[in-house]
């Protein structure tokens, strides 16, 4: 409010016989309805769609259930793919809707269905440490997002420069990926299997992992010495000492009996 | 062509709420999705200086940070399940295994 009267003329300003000038309201009006004139319509554009991206973002964050909270991030990758395409990433576009909206929420939905996470999560904290907690996190909060928004409103505000028609195709894409930057993509597949034989290994149970040291035809005495062999009964993969700790081991898959190179 | 500024400010946003996602949220699975839409916002400033300045090397970095992201979550996802496995819980404040003794 002390914005808009800071707007307003000050009394007496005026030159006499001249119109006084409009109130701070219709100044503002005026501006908006001249911005809202010259807004061409790329740029309705991505403000339509930046706005569904932040919201959808938004309501990811804040919604209870996993499955929910997916579907608003597909609704999210798509709408910055759209900003994508007016940036005139089209390759790139593409490939944010079939990897990130299909792939990868194909593999979320299909892990929550596996688990049946309830609906819980909701902030948990006990009493006494919240305030210092709120605060803490208000300032760091806070202060990256002065930091980054201090640096985006120093940068410039061009449109960028003049591109040729064929800027930005997958056969453009593809000869940069390629030729200077062919390292490091076989780097990334590297990593990508990497990842594939890690989250394999990881997601194991110890079930499955007797069964497949049992098939490769470990003797007992080398799964006993594993620590497989007691395994065999307990239906939450914990060893029979293990749940009288009060904080039982989590499984992570060790490096085990049995492993990938087959028996003795 | 909207100002390169306006897609800054996006990947802001998009950057911002991932991260008040990350730090309030105590499901694991939203927490993954949160990390998502904090790479998401780099991307998008990673494609806006690669508009800018008319070369392409802002999009072919912000197609590794793709294969980033799909091999986090691959493995972030693979934890998950081994964790669900021995917690029967998404519950990130249960993860003090490795705390010192203070306990929950």
């Amino acid at each position: 409010m002390s914005g808009l009267l800071a707007l307003a003329p000050a009394p007496g300003q005026a030159w006499p016989g001249e119109e006084p000038p409009p109130g701070a309201l219709v100044q503002l009006l005026e501006a908006v309805w001249a911005a809202v004139q010259s807004t061409t319509g790329q740029e309705w554009t991505f403000a339509v769609f930046a706005i569904l991206a932040l919201g959808c973002g938004i309501l990811t964050v804040a919604s209870r259930n996993p499955v929910v909270a997916a579907v608003w991030l597909v609704g999210s990758f798509c709408s910055v793919a759209v900003c994508y395409v007016l940036m005139s990433a089209t390759f790139l576009a593409a490939l944010q809707v079939l990897v990130y909206a299909g792939a990868m929420m194909v593999l979320f939905v299909f892990v929550v269905m596996v688990l049946d996470v309830d609906e819980a999560g909701r902030a948990s904290v006990k009493g006494a440490r919240k305030p210092a907690l709120l605060a803490a996190g208000t300032v760091l909060l806070g202060g990256i997002a002065w930091i980054l928004l201090g640096t985006i409103t120093r940068q410039v505000k061009t449109p960028g420069r003049p591109i040729d028609a064929d800027f930005c195709t997958a056969t453009t894409v593809g000869r940069e990926l390629f030729g200077p930057w062919l390292f490091a993509f076989e780097a990334i597949s590297l990593l990508l299997l990497a990842a594939v034989i890690g989250a394999v290994v990881v997601a194991r149970s110890r079930r499955e992992r007797l069964k497949e040291a049992r098939a490769d035809g470990l003797a007992d005495d080398a799964l006993e010495d594993a620590g497989l062999a007691a395994s065999e009964d307990d239906a939450h993969d914990l060893s029979v000492e293990e749940t009288h700790r009060p904080h039982p081991v989590m499984d992570f898959g060790q490096p085990s009996a049995g492993g990938h190179e087959g028996g003795t | 062509m909207a100002s390169v500024t306006s897609f800054l400010y996006l990947a802001f946003g998009l950057f911002f709420i991932g991260m008040v996602g990350v730090l309030v949220r105590r499901n694991v699975l939203i927490v993954l999705m949160s990390i998502e839409l904090m790479l998401n916002g780099a991307n998008v400033a990673l494609v806006a200086f690669s508009r800018l300045w008319g070369n392409l090397e802002g999009q072919v970095f912000a197609m590794f940070v793709m294969g980033i992201a799909a091999a986090e979550a691959a493995v972030g996802l693979a934890i998950v399940v081994s964790l669900f496995r021995a917690r029967a819980s998404a519950n990130v404040d249960g993860l003090n295994l490795l705390r010192d003794g203070r306990g929950d």
